[in-house]
């Protein structure tokens, strides 16, 4: 350096506009576009779901486990809602991570707190310009998972009419709308995530922790989900808020689940950015440490407090009620039977009354040695057929094992012996999907 | 109104005050050297000014406006950098300098990041991402940071580490222009060297304390003896005339010549005397400056460690205790 010639005379008066949350808010978004992690995640939400598309186009599996899975070679609606679902357990934790996960502490890591924070923006400004800028993303990148699922669905498959929850064959319309609704709403858990994933950075300064945490939230919620039949603590997780949409493809829609968790999505919000806020304005911004071992004093009290929620959870998990009893699952599964029968028998070409009901007895148990609670149940429907010169019916019975989730969301399958198979041929002999082999379906477990 | 205005600092880490009843004034256009061996309490004294640490007590003005240790507009027209400078590695030195114009509230003008690039020569490496920066181009990339606000008050922690003699230069030119322009300067450094090229006033820290303060005249009239080699046409009989100049200490180096400790009229009377003898005069050299000396005496001889040149230090604290 040869020629350092002084800057103009010396203002810092002069005037300008200065807003600093905004200013704060575009720079967030300008490093965020800047970085690698972040436009990874762009291409795999604008593209991923094209790609998972087109694999299932070319193979004749489906993912049955997931709620529609069954139905993703005849409806464009159903990929969107298989995408929704392993989202929910998993992609928006990974969202939430990577894009804020490291949002706090990746300025630990390159000691770069001093260099913002002796600018003209108060901690206030960065800490509102951040959240800001990665609430933004978050919305954006989910959106963009969506309109991407949705289109995917709708080029590769086709915008058919799809049976909801209850086992009707629904309109394209009707889908339509019920799956946009269904990912907006997803939209406030998404934000509660990302802001523990904000909580994780600030409060351990740890970017692998930060980026992990959500998901390792994510991994505990799912273990929890398997282990607990109290509905309660249930409700309480941020991942359970990612099931409030299924109540809304029921053919009598509940919306139990869908404002609690919302109203647990916002609670988790307001609880981790104002530890967040409290835990940065109190800080002081020492030297950062230019060698040696990292300090993982913090990180590890962090994972001990994470640790010792997760005890917590899983010993109170069974507490209260279930909302998962013998009752609901055999008259929720029974008005279904009697729905994809009566469907089965129309796809097949036979001429259904609109008024047309079977004469059904569903009986259920669970397996096990609690009568109650998610798990796995075994369900006997018992069908009385009229039939002429048949006093007075002739009596047919359908087993279903049945999994049964917390949610009070089930899938059902019956042997093929019972029912056939996945597919069938319909009326003008074509392959559909035989709605009767893998059923789900939905109660209010609330 | 003063630059800065410090008064009563205190901050305590646990069982260690790391400043401690601090009081600093600085005034426009003055340039401060900040002193201390490690542990003085320099850098924290630095993160308080800057806003990122909050004392236990005292207060803080800068430029007028009280520091609510929360930053914003009160550091409006203050540049600098505490520790060496740090940016966001995967954006390129422009890209990083108009994100900071942006936090100023400035905007992004190309023009005016460019020029601040362009003044310390790395207009060059704009478009290159810091992460391949070089510890001095970083450096000055951090100069550049601090000029693009415009500041009334600079404050400086190292800012000549890791630069060539020329970029080191530089930096002591472009303080002493932007001082003539009215800015307040505080540089801390543990270069003693570069520090008396630009300061006019000094802050000696030791433990949390500040130990002396004052310009450079008082420094002068204060500061314990100089120490000086001299080297002669003949040693022996400059060493006869040192020994008859009163206040005026000698004795032979090993590797020839003489070493002398001194005050600066008594080493104005020893040259005259030399000179009035015809005894030439072939090299003189100040090894240890008034500051060094004040530096030795009021902090640990431990902290001569802590500067660049030991030999010459060693060698003149030798002639200091031997007195």
């Amino acid at each position: 350096m040869t020629t350092i010639a002084p800057s103009a005379p010396a203002a810092g008066s002069e005037p300008r506009v200065k807003e600093g949350v905004r200013d704060a808010y575009r720079t967030e978004v300008h490093k965020l576009m800047a970085q690698l992690s972040t436009r990874m995640l762009m291409l795999v939400c604008a593209f991923g779901p094209f790609a998972f598309a087109a694999i299932l186009k070319v193979q004749s599996g489906t993912p049955s486990d997931a709620l529609f899975g069954v139905w993703v070679h005849s409806s464009g609606f159903a990929i969107s809602l298989v995408i929704l679902g392993f989202a929910g357990s998993w992609g928006f934790p990974i969202v939430a991570g990577v894009l804020a996960g490291d949002l706090f502490s990746s300025e630990d890591r390159y000691g770069t707190w001093k260099t913002i924070l002796t600018r003209s923006c108060t901690r206030e400004d960065v800490f509102a310009g951040k959240l800001l800028a990665v609430g933004t993303f978050a919305v954006g990148l989910t959106l963009m998972l969506a309109a991407s699922g949705l289109i995917a669905g709708l080029v590769f498959v086709g915008p058919h009419a799809l049976v909801n929850l209850s086992g009707v064959l629904t309109s394209p319309g009707r889908m339509l709308a019920l799956t946009v609704d269904s990912w907006l709403v997803c939209l406030l858990p998404v934000l509660a995530y990302t802001s523990l994933a904000i909580l994780f950075s600030v409060a351990t300064r740890n970017g692998i922790l930060g980026v992990l945490g959500p998901l390792l939230v994510a991994l505990v919620t799912q273990l929890l989900d398997l282990i607990g039949k109290g509905v309660i603590v249930h409700q309480l997780l941020i991942g359970s808020a990612f099931d409030g949409w299924h109540g809304l493809f029921t053919t009598h829609p509940f919306f139990g689940p869908l404002f609690v968790g919302s109203a647990v999505s916002l609670v988790w919000i307001a609880v981790s950015l104002t530890v967040s806020w409290r835990l940065l304005r109190r800080r002081d911004f020492l030297a950062v440490s230019s060698g040696g071992a990292p300090n993982w004093t913090t990180p590890i009290k962090v994972v001990a407090a994470a640790a010792a929620t997760v005890a917590v959870l899983a010993l109170a998990s069974s507490v209260g009620p279930t909302g998962v009893t013998a009752y609901r699952v055999a008259a929720t599964i029974g008005r279904e039977f009697n729905n994809v029968t009566l469907l089965q028998q129309s796809l097949i070409g036979r001429r259904v009354p609109p008024s047309a009901r079977l004469y059904i007895q569903p009986q259920c148990n669970r397996r096990g040695t609690k009568a109650i609670g998610p798990g796995d149940w075994n369900c006997n429907i018992y069908v009385y057929v009229p039939q002429p010169n048949a006093v007075p019916y002739q009596l047919t019975s359908v087993e279903y094992d049945v999994s049964v989730q917390y949610n009070g969301c089930y899938k059902a399958q019956s042997p093929p012996a019972f029912l056939g198979g996945q597919t069938m041929l319909d009326a003008a002999g074509g392959s559909v999907t035989n709605p009767l082999f893998i059923v789900y379906g939905c109660f209010n477990p609330l | 109104m003063d630059a800065v205005r410090a008064t009563g600092l205190v901050k305590r880490f646990g069982a260690t005050t790391a400043v401690d009843g601090l009081d600093l004034v600085i005034e426009p256009g003055e340039v401060r050297g900040l002193l201390g061996p490690n542990g003085a309490g320099k850098t924290t004294l630095l993160r308080i000014l800057f806003g990122l640490i909050r004392p236990d007590a005292g207060s803080v003005e800068l430029l007028g406006r009280h520091l609510d240790h929360l930053g914003g507009d009160v550091l409006d027209g203050v540049g600098g950098f505490v520790e060496e400078p740090s940016f966001y590695p995967y954006l390129s030195g422009r890209a990083n300098l108009r994100l900071l114009a942006k936090l100023d509230g400035r905007g992004a003008g190309t023009d005016e990041v460019d020029g601040a690039l362009e003044r310390v020569d790395l207009r060059r490496y704009a478009g290159s991402r810091v992460g391949g920066y070089s510890t001095g181009m970083r450096q000055r990339l951090g100069i550049a940071a601090a000029l693009l606000r415009r500041p009334r008050l600079l404050l400086l922690d190292e800012p000549t580490s890791g630069l060539d003699p020329a970029g080191a230069r530089a930096v002591a030119k472009l303080v002493r222009d932007l001082a003539a322009d009215g800015v307040a300067v505080l540089l801390s450094s543990h270069q003693i060297g570069e520090l008396e090229k630009v300061c006019g006033s000094y802050t000696v820290m030791r433990q949390g304390h500040v130990l002396w303060d004052g310009t450079v005249a008082e420094l002068e009239a204060q500061a314990p003896d100089s120490a000086y080699a001299l080297f002669t046409s003949d040693d022996a009989q400059a060493h006869e005339l040192a020994a008859g100049v009163a206040r005026v200490r000698v004795q032979r180096a090993a590797r020839g010549g003489l070493m002398v400790a001194a005050r600066q009229e008594e080493m104005d009377e020893l040259v005259a005397r030399l000179a009035d003898a015809r005894i030439l005069i072939r090299r003189l050299e100040l090894m240890v400056s008034p500051l060094e000396s004040m530096f030795f005496a009021l902090t640990a001889v431990e902290s001569a460690l802590e500067l660049d040149s030991l030999e010459p230090q060693q060698m003149a604290e030798r002639i200091l205790a031997g007195a």
